[in-house]
């Protein structure tokens, strides 16, 4: 499973102008015909979220859409000002066309189906 | 500059003012020590603790306090005031999916909480509360006393 998923670190030219961005966090579990990728990007909202597949990357670019009015002042500050970037190179085992993704309450869930030759075959026994 | 009101507890930095200590330490251990952490936990979304990050605002009229909970459904988030302490809750019982490859009958429970201690003059019965895009809005509206007002003073 190492390396299924390299994430790679400028490999996708993703730029965001001035802010920063920081690595969602994020787990990759196998099921029976894909890959899932579930990634917390909490404050992202579908238009301020992009997902593109170019060749073997893959790259998620995610927009914080809050920002303080001015006239707020700040009491006590956790939640980063950064927006969200993830870069991932696919290997031969995904079907790099079929990739589906949903985006519910911050959780960004990305199917990533199985490469054909990698699907478990039944071979026919003759004779 | 601003008088400020004693504080009673020296140790305490400006922050203890406004989040639980228990959860701070928590954090502490969990930046000190994240594997063990990692251990704890099952999955990003598994059993974590304590862990959200929240910003507290002053506005005009109000306090705001913001939290990402990302994967919560509304009815699963909880807002509570009680003694001018604000806890917001989390939890959640998930079933595992039987479609996993490598799924055991289990469920998974969260269950997430932070305290925050609510500065005073605030409608507590005015309180409004948001959930969007895994960001949870708590409003709390000021009282009239507690609006800044400007005072012309004549001097004699």
């Amino acid at each position: 499973m190492n390396n299924l998923l390299t994430r790679t670190e400028n490999g996708a030219d993703v730029q965001t102008a001035s802010r920063r961005t920081v690595t969602p966090k994020y787990e990759v579990k196998e099921i029976a015909d894909a890959f899932v990728l579930t990634a917390l990007v909490p404050g992202v909202d579908r238009s301020s979220l992009e997902l593109t597949v170019d060749g073997s990357k893959l790259s998620v670019l995610g927009r914080r859409a809050f920002s303080a009015p001015a006239e707020w002042t700040p009491v006590h500050r956790e939640i980063p000002q950064a927006d969200y970037v993830l870069a991932l190179e696919l290997d031969h085992r995904f079907n790099h066309e079929a990739v589906k993704a949903e985006l519910s309450h911050g959780v960004l869930t990305l199917t990533l189906p199985k490469a054909e030759a990698v699907k478990p075959r039944r071979i026919e026994i003759k004779g | 500059m601003k008088l400020i009101r004693y504080q009673n507890s020296p140790v305490y930095n400006q922050l203890a003012n406004y989040t639980n200590l228990r959860d701070e330490m928590d954090r502490l251990f969990d930046v000190a020590f994240p594997t063990l952490t990692l251990l704890q936990r099952e999955g990003i979304l598994g059993d974590w603790r304590g862990e959200f990050p929240v910003d507290l605002y002053q506005e005009k009229n109000s306090f705001v306090v913001r939290a990402e909970l990302p994967g919560f459904r509304k009815e699963d988030i909880q807002v509570e005031v009680a003694d001018g302490t604000l806890t917001i809750t989390g939890h959640q019982k998930t079933e595992a999916q039987a479609k996993d490859k490598d799924a055991q009958a289990t469920t998974r429970e969260t269950r997430v909480s932070r305290s925050i201690s609510l500065p005073e003059n605030l409608k507590l019965e005015k309180i409004e509360a948001a959930y969007e895009n895994g960001v949870l809005t708590v409003t709390l509206p000021k009282t009239e006393e507690a609006k800044p007002k400007q005072i012309a003073i004549q001097v004699k």
